[in-house]
């Protein structure tokens, strides 16, 4: 997909700045994106991965849980915390989690957008909108 | 299972690596796209596209794919009214569906467990796109597709 494409879907990016960094691909998701998962597509349809013990339930609970189980815990903010990885989790007005984005070493953000490319954008408005709703949870955990 | 031989339309191409440092991208895929689309107004009468499974396949398909192209739940991706209209096109989607996963890897299990009935995904498997496609192509094999 075009850049210009993917701004039309997240007019939050061309305030903030993106830029597209890998090419389209199937093989994973935001959610493993996120989790720093290439392999798979994390989803709670039982056909998916999804981490052993975790309710399969597209909401932000189990979806919280899910990460828990790779060492993030509950944060209050997204602000960019020396020695710390985080991640944002983005929900839908319907409560429904739609997307997660990893927060890089200079603090900009990166992006799995659906089925297609990667992204790295400035800010977690950038893709908050119509398409995933907004950041709502904060995850961290230590760096190795 | 019978088998079938689907006439299979000219697929876009895929953007890579190395179509990305040509300078082939997006904007290549929308022309090729629209040539596609011209080409099937002036050949086949938009009353008699719908008629032709593999007209009324690919038709649905680019519909589903640009519109969940953005999405990463595979219950949005799959409840979407394209998708399930192939679903409802029954077993004569199978080979053109199987030929989709030939070529790229996608999110067509839901379809196929639906229309067939079966899940061939081994619980290992689940999730790995790649690892689907190949236990979805091996059952399609086995089944004369």
């Amino acid at each position: 997909m075009g850049k210009d494409e993917i701004e039309a879907a997240f007019p939050g990016l061309i305030k903030g700045g993106f830029s597209i960094t890998s090419p389209s691909t199937a093989d994973y998701n935001c959610i493993a994106w996120a989790a720093a998962d290439t392999g798979n597509w994390w989803d709670p349809h039982p056909d998916y991965f999804w981490p052993s013990g975790i309710p399969r339930k597209y909401s932000v609970e189990a979806y919280i849980r899910a990460y828990e189980t790779l060492g993030y815990t509950l944060c209050s903010t997204a602000d960019y915390e020396q020695g710390y990885e985080k991640i944002a989790i983005y929900v839908n007005p319907d409560g429904e989690p739609t997307h997660a984005a990893r927060q890089l070493e200079s603090g900009h953000w990166t992006s799995k957008l659906g089925q297609i490319e990667d992204i790295e954008h400035e800010t977690l408005a950038g893709v908050e909108g119509k398409e995933y709703g907004s950041a709502t949870a904060f995850m961290k955990r230590l760096k190795n | 299972m019978s088998s079938a031989s689907p006439t299979v339309l000219p697929r876009k191409k895929q953007w890579d690596s190395e179509s990305i440092s040509l300078g082939i991208g997006a904007e290549s895929d929308r022309i090729i796209d629209s040539y596609q689309e011209s080409m099937y107004h002036y050949y086949i009468p938009v009353s008699r596209q719908l008629e032709n499974p593999s007209i009324r396949f690919t038709m649905l398909k680019r519909k589903w794919e640009a519109e969940t192209a953005m999405s990463s739940s595979v219950t949005e991706i799959s409840i979407h009214s394209a998708y399930q209209e192939i679903i409802g096109m029954g077993p004569i989607a199978i080979p053109y569906i199987l030929s989709e996963l030939r070529q790229k890897p996608g999110h067509w299990f839901w379809a196929l467990n639906a229309i067939t009935g079966e899940n061939p995904v081994a619980p290992e498997h689940r999730g790995n796109i790649r690892k689907m496609t190949e236990d979805w192509l091996r059952w399609g094999k086995a089944n004369g597709y």
